[in-house]
């Protein structure tokens, strides 16, 4: 009977009930949608960082990272390589050598490291294999006289080997795009012209078009007007294993794109055997073994292993190479359940406050409960239901209200592209997929039983205190 | 059987600037199944004295033994269940649960006390129909008249068969007619249940159909008049 009167007393004031009711949901919402986001964001840049980065579990001799110095090699890898290979949870090796270095056009140079690898083996690591830009290239697939290199997106920007042009085609995709006739035929005049950087390229966009114009068709008239040559040529410099200089020519096989901008400019990748002959790096000889594992929730315990079995080799873990990541995977469920905390807290003075009026305009009924013998306790878990039917309900709407709208934007994801490279400056894709873990509704959905419970404490404390005799009077 | 009993019982409010005695040294028993009205003009001392004999107020000197049991002895907890379980209670105001329906509100009590459905109901039923409302079971109080909410609230005061029921002026606010019927229903479930009525009161129908008529002036009982 407590349960039944406190849930008729919830709909006793239908507006106000339903007034606090909303803005429990809309603030449960606010904060499970914004958790979705940032766990999409983070989720992505931890899959992204592993998965064309950096791996689970990096091998090298000792002191390698700290300067990369090209003579601290392993040798005779063939064992190491058993011994990692045949580790309970790992699924996949590749060699890498890898080189500090300059990259350099006509135009612009910039220094790079240089990472040899075999590409077949690497496609049994990494995912950057799939992220080859369309109509740039292969990833190692075309035989040609001249050594190859990959190299990313923002590096050829900085070199100019990307320009910007635009011609008729290019007009006609614009239209197409839904880009008025107006901006097109004011765009023409650019055709025929070359710009040998964005930078140019956006500063005559400017010069043309209002900044409400520039701002809503700049990135589309941007990606269109984007041109690479298949097969520029660059020169890499480096020094070879006995500090000699060495530079070499190679044409570009194909551009990568990946949602970090730092890794874009400075890597690039050569065929191992390319770059052994250039460096004079013995065979069988490399600087990382590249270790993917099952699950990277057994990071810690096969690097552990691996660190036992090769005590002469430096064996560090995603955690350690990237210590930002591990802070980042492991303060952000701490830092969720804060921010949901903050949001259930502004939301239990509402329900403290609407709490309050209810045990005031109730005083002569709760004087009543406790003359006819409802004790204490009794009345006390009358009002604390009412509190928490009120933030239940509230919770779940909101809940359910999340489930929906994040299954529908998970599906295509948010598009923040006006933003992308303030994004992948920071190695974040500026295209987020909202994802939620499950058990996370749950944790929600306890802490709004909590808000609604400690919401009603100071409300039911005062209702507890009226003396009947006098409640009773109360008109 | 004597059900209440009540000794030099006092009760003075000392505030800073005020000294009153609502009651002054009232001595007084009632028996299984009176029908007692306390009668006197306002300030007499009648609600202060109802509130003391129904453990919602405490008695600055004196005794009152319900059943054998002092309420000074009772801890505040304890109090409330002894209420419960010993005292019903009719409000000048009927003072129902505006969101439970007529049948809700009687069987609130023995819910309290954990009553089976089974029981609750039959006890239910029993006393819907014993006032005159069973086809109203189901309405809530506010669609329902002064009287037959007056009539809900005797249903709830009798339902768990307390010692005796306590109305603080359970007329003042009915017309003539729902009045009558209210008292015959009273008088009625006096007759059956064997449950005495003590009603404080200032309408002289009520007082008509008392069997006892205690008269306080002042705090004082300056007539007990047992009539039948």
């Amino acid at each position: 009977m407590i349960w039944k009167t406190a849930w008729k007393n919830v709909w006793r004031n239908p507006v106000r009930s339903t007034v606090v009711i909303s803005s429990i949901t809309v603030g449960v919402f606010a904060g499970v949608f914004s958790v979705a986001m940032m766990e999409g964001m983070v989720n992505q840049r931890m899959r992204s960082a592993i998965d064309e980065e950096i791996s689970y579990i990096q091998v090298s001799a000792k002191g390698f990272r700290t300067d990369y110095d090209p003579a601290l090699i392993i040798n005779n890898s063939g064992k190491i390589e058993s011994a990692i290979k045949n580790t309970p949870g790992v699924t996949g090796l590749c060699e890498r050598i890898v080189l500090s270095g300059m990259a350099n056009t006509a135009r612009k140079s910039t220094g790079v490291q240089i990472v040899g690898i075999n590409p077949d083996q690497e496609k049994e690591v990494f995912s950057l294999f799939r992220k080859i830009m369309p109509g740039t290239g292969t990833y190692f697939e075309k035989e040609t006289q001249l050594n190859q290199v990959l190299i990313g997106q923002d590096l050829a920007k900085d070199l100019n080997i990307i320009q910007y042009s635009i011609d008729s085609a290019k007009l006609s995709e614009l239209k197409v795009n839904g880009i008025p006739g107006n901006i097109t035929d004011r765009l023409s005049v650019l055709t025929g012209k070359r710009f040998g950087s964005e930078k140019l390229f956006v500063k005559k966009l400017k010069s043309m078009f209002s900044a409400s114009e520039a701002a809503r068709y700049g990135q589309l008239i941007k990606d269109k007007a984007w041109t690479f040559r298949e097969g520029s040529r660059l020169t890499l410099t480096f020094l070879d294993k006995d500090n000699n200089q060495v530079g070499a020519a190679v044409r570009v096989t194909g551009l990568y794109d990946i949602y970090n901008n730092i890794y874009e400019k400075n890597v690039v990748f050569v065929k191992n055997d390319d770059l052994r002959k250039l460096s004079g790096i013995p065979n069988n000889s490399f600087h990382q073994l590249i270790v993917k594992i099952n699950s990277i929730d057994n990071t810690d315990v096969i690097s552990s292993g691996l660190k036992i079995k090769l005590p002469d080799l430096e064996v560090l873990s995603w955690k350690e190479i990237q210590p930002d990541l591990a802070l980042l995977s492991e303060m952000t469920q701490i830092y969720y359940a804060i921010f949901m905390l903050i949001i259930l807290a502004a939301l239990a003075f509402g329900i403290v406050n609407t709490m309050l009026m209810v045990v005031l305009e109730r005083t002569k009924e709760l004087g009543m409960l406790t003359a006819i013998g409802m004790n204490k306790k009794k009345v006390f878990t009358m009002i604390m239901l009412e509190s928490v039917f009120m933030s239940v309900i509230g919770g779940i709407i909101g809940i359910l209200i999340s489930m929906l709208v994040i299954s529908l934007t998970a599906k295509n994801g948010i598009n923040f592209s006006q933003y992308s490279e303030g994004f992948e400056a920071l190695g974040y894709s500026a295209h987020i997929y909202p994802e939620i873990a499950p058990l996370f509704f749950a944790e929600v959905v306890v802490l709004i039983i909590f808000t609604g419970i400690l919401s009603s404490i100071y409300p039911a404390r005062k209702a507890l205190k009226l003396d009947p005799a006098e409640a009773i009077r109360t008109e | 059987m004597k059900v209440l009993e009540l000794i030099n019982v006092n009760k003075i409010y000392d505030g800073s600037e005020v000294h009153i005695q609502a009651v002054n040294n009232v001595t007084l028993d009632f028996q299984e199944a009176e029908f007692a009205a306390i009668v006197g003009p306002s300030g007499s001392g009648k609600t202060t004295l109802l509130n003391l004999i129904g453990g919602l107020d405490k008695p600055t000197s004196g005794e009152i033994i319900i059943d054998g049991t002092n309420l000074a002895t009772l801890k505040s907890s304890d109090l409330i269940d002894f209420r419960m379980r010993n005292i019903g209670f009719v409000f000048q105001a009927y003072n129902l649960i505006p969101v439970l329906t007529a049948k809700e509100n009687v069987e609130f009590i023995m819910s309290l006390q954990n009553w089976t459905r089974q029981k609750r109901d039959e006890r239910t039923f029993e006393l819907l129909k014993a006032v005159g409302l069973f086809d109203r079971m189901n309405s809530r109080p506010s669609k329902l008249s002064g009287g037959q909410q007056q009539r809900i609230a005797v249903a709830r005061a009798l339902a768990s068969r307390p010692k005796f029921v306590l109305a603080d002026e359970p007329t003042a606010n009915l017309d003539s007619k729902s009045a009558a019927t209210l008292l015959e229903i009273m008088e009625k479930l006096n007759h059956e249940e064997k449950i005495t009525f003590i009603f404080s009161t200032h309408d002289a129908r009520v007082v008509k159909m008392a069997h006892r008529v205690i008269t306080l002036e002042d705090g004082k009982v300056v007539s007990d008049d047992l009539r039948k």
